[in-house]
């Protein structure tokens, strides 16, 4: 049954595999490998046997454990070895019996007779062995109930079940997916401890979150209407006592779970027995909206979604999200959900721990976007991270996810009876969609419980963890007991999230933290985040007033703010952007103040009357003299494009599974560990949200354009051109351009009902092209691909392109790589010898800057990199902002004379490509699209300030009422 | 060799077969047990089977002295309430209707929709709705809608409670999943989907 279902899941894509991926061993890349190892890891984990080997030593057996996960063989293997050196030593392997066998573990139980001292010492010197301990001996002290599955079957289950989840779900990136399930695995951290495995034993999330304080006074959930969209529930599942309505909305006729997966979420709401939910008397609403083969479509949710606001649902579970925060259809409706007082909870996605990975529709402001941690308070892995990408490429994106809570390994409902465990941001949402119903049956005047009031109970009341940003954590871990004593105490008001500004604050604010700002920067923009608990639209009074502490050198810093006009469903933005004065150009320290914004929303008990509500936002930074220009690198974020909406595929072909360039591509979310290393290396690195013409190009060392997508004004083609006259540099990290591949590359989109052909290739090199052209540069459309080594690093070329043309005084370093567009269009190999891929050029005009061009963008971007060339931007930017040419480039034997572009032609751009639909530069016209006028250069309007002659509140965090 | 050879015997396959029938048919067949509490989308249905459905419609402009009003809740500035009076959020009553001597209050207004029954604006499209003379409109819809509809319009009770319900966006207004057909003109009080626009 399940190969019948995988076959008919993956469909679509196949055709897209048998177009790209011939040989199936070549397909597997790193990462990939890594997800299909990790639910493997958790059937490592011996479940069973770990629960009956505790306590009371046994004298003669020692668990050794292992530094790593061997197969048996190996095991035995260190073992004897270590013991070889003490001699006479009786021993023996302890065999095991459980399923988890057949898989590499950790660790072995020895059976040594009069071992001594020096003997268990021999065997902790192994390298591979990290410690050796007395095996213990049984108690059950668990109370397990009888009719509990045996946990070791329940793992094994699980497992298979996750990569059945795990295989779809990566196959599937356009579709809305079910986020059952990432790769769970316990330590996201990487930290080996024994006590890990001791988290295997099952734990009662609700009562983790000491929900039974709730249940002793008396709140279970009663009258609170909780809906749960997923794969269905089975009619008289044991576990749920008040299920008030079954519906289906898909194109199968049944109304039970074939999955698992909404039965799971379900019972972690409502479970009234064995694994208990948060509000077993809630009255459980069944949304069936996904099919057994995990089809789904905006359609059956829609009218789904209508028939929930009929019912005045109170709470609404969505263990799904998908990239395409661009549905329109979809996301006005959820806005519709929570105008309508629908709480929606909904995960924040399983694509960690990439930044550039929040699923929508739990990156609105208006829902409660819930990451997952594990039980160790780490944050778990495969829970998506990093700011919101709506706001790019002008703006910054939002704080989220807005909490987190326990996602991995947490117990639920079987499909049929029993219990399972699960891990995956779809089971951390439906423990604060559980915690949430409990939390609204405390309330006596419901009136006063709408999305905004609960998510700022909730955030208010989260702890935060130590160690993680907020782009990971968001206000921390759900706490269920504050979060109870703020809602029943709670007077409707306006929140910020985040509730204040502090960029010295490491590593919470991250990545502010990590750069402090400076005169003549481009201004550090904020997004906050205003909830509106006191009705579901309001506005913004008067303006935002900046109030800088004279005394902590709040004069130093201009402030602007810009806001949405009307807050509404309960929420809007307040996006602030902050900038160095000119007076502190050459001044060091910090500088506070704050914002003071009032929300008002009309008073539903007077007629024409207004509530309003004041709010502070408390604002300290870090000010530095302006770095010297060398120094100073700015990213061009304003061309590059991702999806939605657009189809732009993936710079890396081999990657399957994951199709669309969907992470941001920005320095704070797939480009953030080179971000880091810049950071390291002392640079400071800007981000431009502007065209070309929009900056300053005195002030920069070098300009970076990584895997850009757009294309570019004729203005800012002489711009560019004049700047690097006057000394600018520029570094473009090209990517794969090829006709013949993008029309091979389309596919059918089973959730769209549409072909879909990519509207540039990784990056738009025709338009590259365009912009370099003037200095005799131009990248081919070759697609090369594979291994070789430069300056002594190994570098991997994924999917890249080549130099076709470049001046003859410059540097050319060429490699041996296999040609893939031969690959995946005839499905042929072959090597090409001597393909130019790096060239490095010192422009003639007197001062000029130095352009230095790398035909593949794939070693610097975090999504799929195999491997890093961070040395190779080092060295690449030593020439471009010090004119320090590597010598171990310059002096390489791949050095050869720049190929000169007439072999043949450059590349064309794709015939009918709908790129002027996504672009800000081009516009649909008869004939060719052409470039709309040049847009005016944002202009902030900084506040006028009221300085306060105070001191600035000791603790910078506001207490939440 | 001897299993190739059994295998190969007809009755052998002919147990084969029934077994697989049996299964096959068990299984289909639990599938189609439902209960009445459960409802679903595609039941295989009679072509002229009508939805159950049960609006009561309250004729011309009621007088019934109202003391409490439902309303659109939703709106970002305006509200509909059960009258068919769109107002401004500030000229809502505490009751819940909507100021009748306020400026901003009309009734049964259909500011931005168009012929088709389509309109801009969801607050004009539930007062257009609500015009008494929408009612033979409505039935006849009700009559025929589509079976993904049916959850839907079933469980509505009332002449406000159809409106509301009918002007949202659904399965109707979309194409390409993802898309509006008509953004200008997405709720529909009428029979026919939003004009389709060429994205």
């Amino acid at each position: 049954m399940y190969k019948n279902l995988r076959d008919c899941q993956i469909k679509p894509m196949e055709l897209f595999q048998l177009y790209l991926y011939l040989s199936p061993q070549m397909a597997m890349p790193h990462i990939n490998l890594l997800t299909w190892n990790l639910p493997q890891l958790e059937a490592q984990m011996p479940w069973r046997y770990l629960t009956i080997t505790m306590f009371s030593p046994l004298s003669t057996e020692y668990i050794v454990a292992f530094n790593g996960y061997f197969t048996a063989k190996a095991r035995s293997h260190f073992i004897s070895s270590a013991l070889k050196s003490s001699e006479a030593l009786d021993w023996r392997i302890v065999p095991r019996k459980n399923p988890a066998s057949d898989f590499p573990s950790d660790f072995e139980v020895v059976q040594i007779r009069q071992a001594s001292h020096s003997s268990l010492l021999t065997l902790e010197d192994h390298p591979y062995i990290k410690r050796v301990t007395p095996q213990r001996k049984v108690f059950r002290t668990l109370n397990y109930t009888p009719d509990l599955p045996d946990p070791g079957a329940t793992c094994n289950n699980d497992t298979r079940w996750t990569q059945k989840w795990q295989s779809w779900q990566s196959s599937r990136p356009l579709r809305r997916t079910s986020l059952s399930l990432a790769f769970g695995f316990w330590h996201a951290t990487g930290r080996h401890s024994s006590r890990r495995l001791l988290r295997a034993i099952p734990r009662h999330v609700a009562q983790i979150l000491q929900a039974d304080v709730l249940w002793q006074m008396g709140y279970t959930g009663s009258g609170v209407k909780v809906a749960v969209f997923d794969t269905g529930l089975s009619e008289k599942h044991p576990h749920f006592k008040n299920v008030k309505e079954r519906t289906n909305w898909t194109n199968e006729k049944t109304l039970d779970d074939g999955l698992g997966h909404g039965t799971f979420v379900a019972g972690v709401i409502a479970s009234m027995r064995e694994c208990q939910g948060f509000a077993p008397d809630s009255e459980l609403h069944i949304f069936r909206v996904f099919t057994n083969n995990q089809v789904s479509y905006t359609s059956w949710f829609l009218d789904a979604f209508n028939y929930a606001i009929l019912k005045k649902i109170d709470v609404l579970n969505l263990s799904i999200g998908g990239p395409d925060f661009m549905d329109h259809p979809f996301v006005d409706k959820v806005w519709e959900l929570t105008a309508n007082r629908v709480i929606m909870v909904s995960a924040i996605g399983n694509d960690g721990p990439l930044y550039g990975t929040l699923n929508n529709p739990a990156d609105q402001m208006d829902v409660i976007g819930v990451g997952g941690i594990d039980f160790e308070d780490n944050i778990a892995r495969f829970s998506s991270r990093g700011m919101t990408t709506w706001e790019l490429p002008g703006g910054y994106g939002r704080v989220k996810p807005d909490i987190v809570t326990y996602g991995s390994g947490v117990r639920g409902s079987g499909m049929k009876e029993g219990c399972r465990s699960l891990s995956g941001t779809s089971v951390a949402s439906p423990v604060v969609a559980g915690a949430v119903t409990l939390l609204v049956s405390t309330v006596l005047n419901r009136e006063l419980v709408n999305p905004a009031s609960m998510k700022q109970a909730l955030i208010a009341s989260a702890r935060r963890l130590p160690g993680v940003n907020m782009f990971e954590q968001g206000h921390g871990k759900l706490d269920l007991i504050r979060a109870y004593q703020i809602l029943n105490s709670y007077k409707p008001q306006a929140s910020l999230s985040p509730s204040y500004i502090d960029l010295t604050e490491c590593p919470y604010m991250w990545p502010y933290c990590s750069q402090p700002i400076y005169y003549g920067g481009m201004p550090t923009i904020v997004n906050v985040t205003i909830l509106n608990g006191m009705g579901v639209t309001g506005r913004i009074l008067d303006k935002p007033i900046w109030q800088p502490y004279l005394p902590q050198n709040g004069d130093h810093i201009d402030v602007a703010v810009s806001y949405s006009p009307v807050l509404w469903p309960w929420a809007g933005y307040l996006a602030v952007s902050i900038s160095v004065a000119k007076k502190a150009a050459s001044w060091e320290g910090i500088a506070q103040g704050h914002v003071m914004v009032t929300v008002a929303s009309p008073a539903g008990n007077n007629v024409g009357g207004e509530m309003t509500s004041t709010v502070k936002l408390p604002v300290k930074v870090k000010i530095v003299p302006t770095p010297p220009r060398s120094k100073r690198v700015l990213w061009d974020q304003y061309h590059n494009l991702r999806y939605p909406p657009g189809y732009f595929p993936r710079d890396n072909l081999r990657m399957k599974n994951d199709p669309l360039d969907w992470n941001g591509d920005h320095i704070h979310t797939n480009f953030r560990d080179m971000y880091q290393h810049l950071r390291s290396m002392g640079y400071f690195v800007e981000v431009l949200g502007a065209p070309i013409t929009c900056f300053d190009a005195s002030q920069y060392g070098t300009f970076m354009m990584v895997d850009s997508e757009e294309e570019y004004f004729p203005e800012e083609i002489t711009k560019l051109r004049r700047d690097i006259d006057k000394g600018l540099s520029l570094i473009v990290f090209s990517d794969w351009y090829n006709t013949s591949v993008m029309r091979k590359v389309k596919f059918y989109d089973e959730n769209t009902r549409q072909w879909w052909m990519p509207d540039t290739g990784g990056a738009n090199v025709p338009a590259l092209n365009d912009l370099i052209s003037v200095w005799g540069m131009a990248f081919s459309d070759g697609l090369y691909e594979g291994d070789f080594t430069m300056a002594d690093h190994d570098m991997y070329y994924a999917s890249g392109c080549s130099i076709a043309k470049f001046p003859e005084d410059g540097i050319v370093i060429a490699k041996t790589l296999k040609d893939q567009g031969l690959e995946v269009l005839k499905q042929e190999t072959a090597v090409v010898e001597g393909v130019p891929i790096l060239g490095m050029y010192q422009t003639p005009s007197e001062g000029g800057g130095r352009i230095a061009l790398y035909g593949d963008s794939n070693c610097i971007d975090d999504s799929h990199r195999q491997k890093d060339c961070f040395w190779l931007l080092d060295a690449l930017l030593q020439y471009t902002s010090y004119s320090m040419t590597p010598p171990s480039l310059i002096h390489s034997n791949s050095r050869v004379t720049p190929p000169t572009g007439t072999d043949r032609p450059l590349p064309e751009r794709l015939e009918g490509n709908h790129l002027y639909r996504y672009s800000k530069v081009l516009e649909a016209h008869l004939g060719d699209p052409k470039p709309r006028p040049l847009p005016a250069c944002p202009h902030l309007s900084w506040s006028k300030p009221q300085p306060l002659n105070e001191t600035a509140p000791r603790c910078v965090r506001p207490m939440v009422s | 060799m001897v299993l190739r050879r059994l295998l190969r015997k007809r009755w052998v396959l002919g147990v084969v077969f029934g077994l697989s029938l049996i299964y096959f048919l068990t299984n289909t067949l639990k599938q189609e047990e439902r209960t009445i509490r459960d409802r679903t989308l595609l039941e295989a249905r009679d072509p002229d089977h009508r939805i159950p459905w049960k609006v009561r419609f309250n004729l011309g402009n009621s007088s019934r002295p109202i003391t409490q009003c439902r309303n659109s809740i939703q709106g970002k500035s305006l509200l509909t309430d059960e009258l068919g009076y769109v107002c401004e959020r500030k000229d809502l009553l505490v009751n819940g209707c909507c100021n009748v001597n306020a400026l901003s209050s009309r009734q049964y207004i259909c500011k931005s929709c168009l012929a088709n029954g389509c309109c801009n604006i969801y607050e004009y499209c539930v007062s257009c709705c609500l015009q008494p003379d929408k009612q033979l409109l409505l039935e006849h819809f009700l009559n025929r809608a589509a079976d993904g509809f049916q959850n839907l319009f079933t469980a509505v009770e009332d002449h406000f409670e159809l409106c509301l319900a009918k002007c949202r966006t659904s399965s109707q207004s979309v194409q390409h999943e993802n898309t509006y057909r008509n953004p200008q003109a997405k709720y529909c009080y009428g029979e026919s989907p939003p004009e389709l626009l060429p994205i």
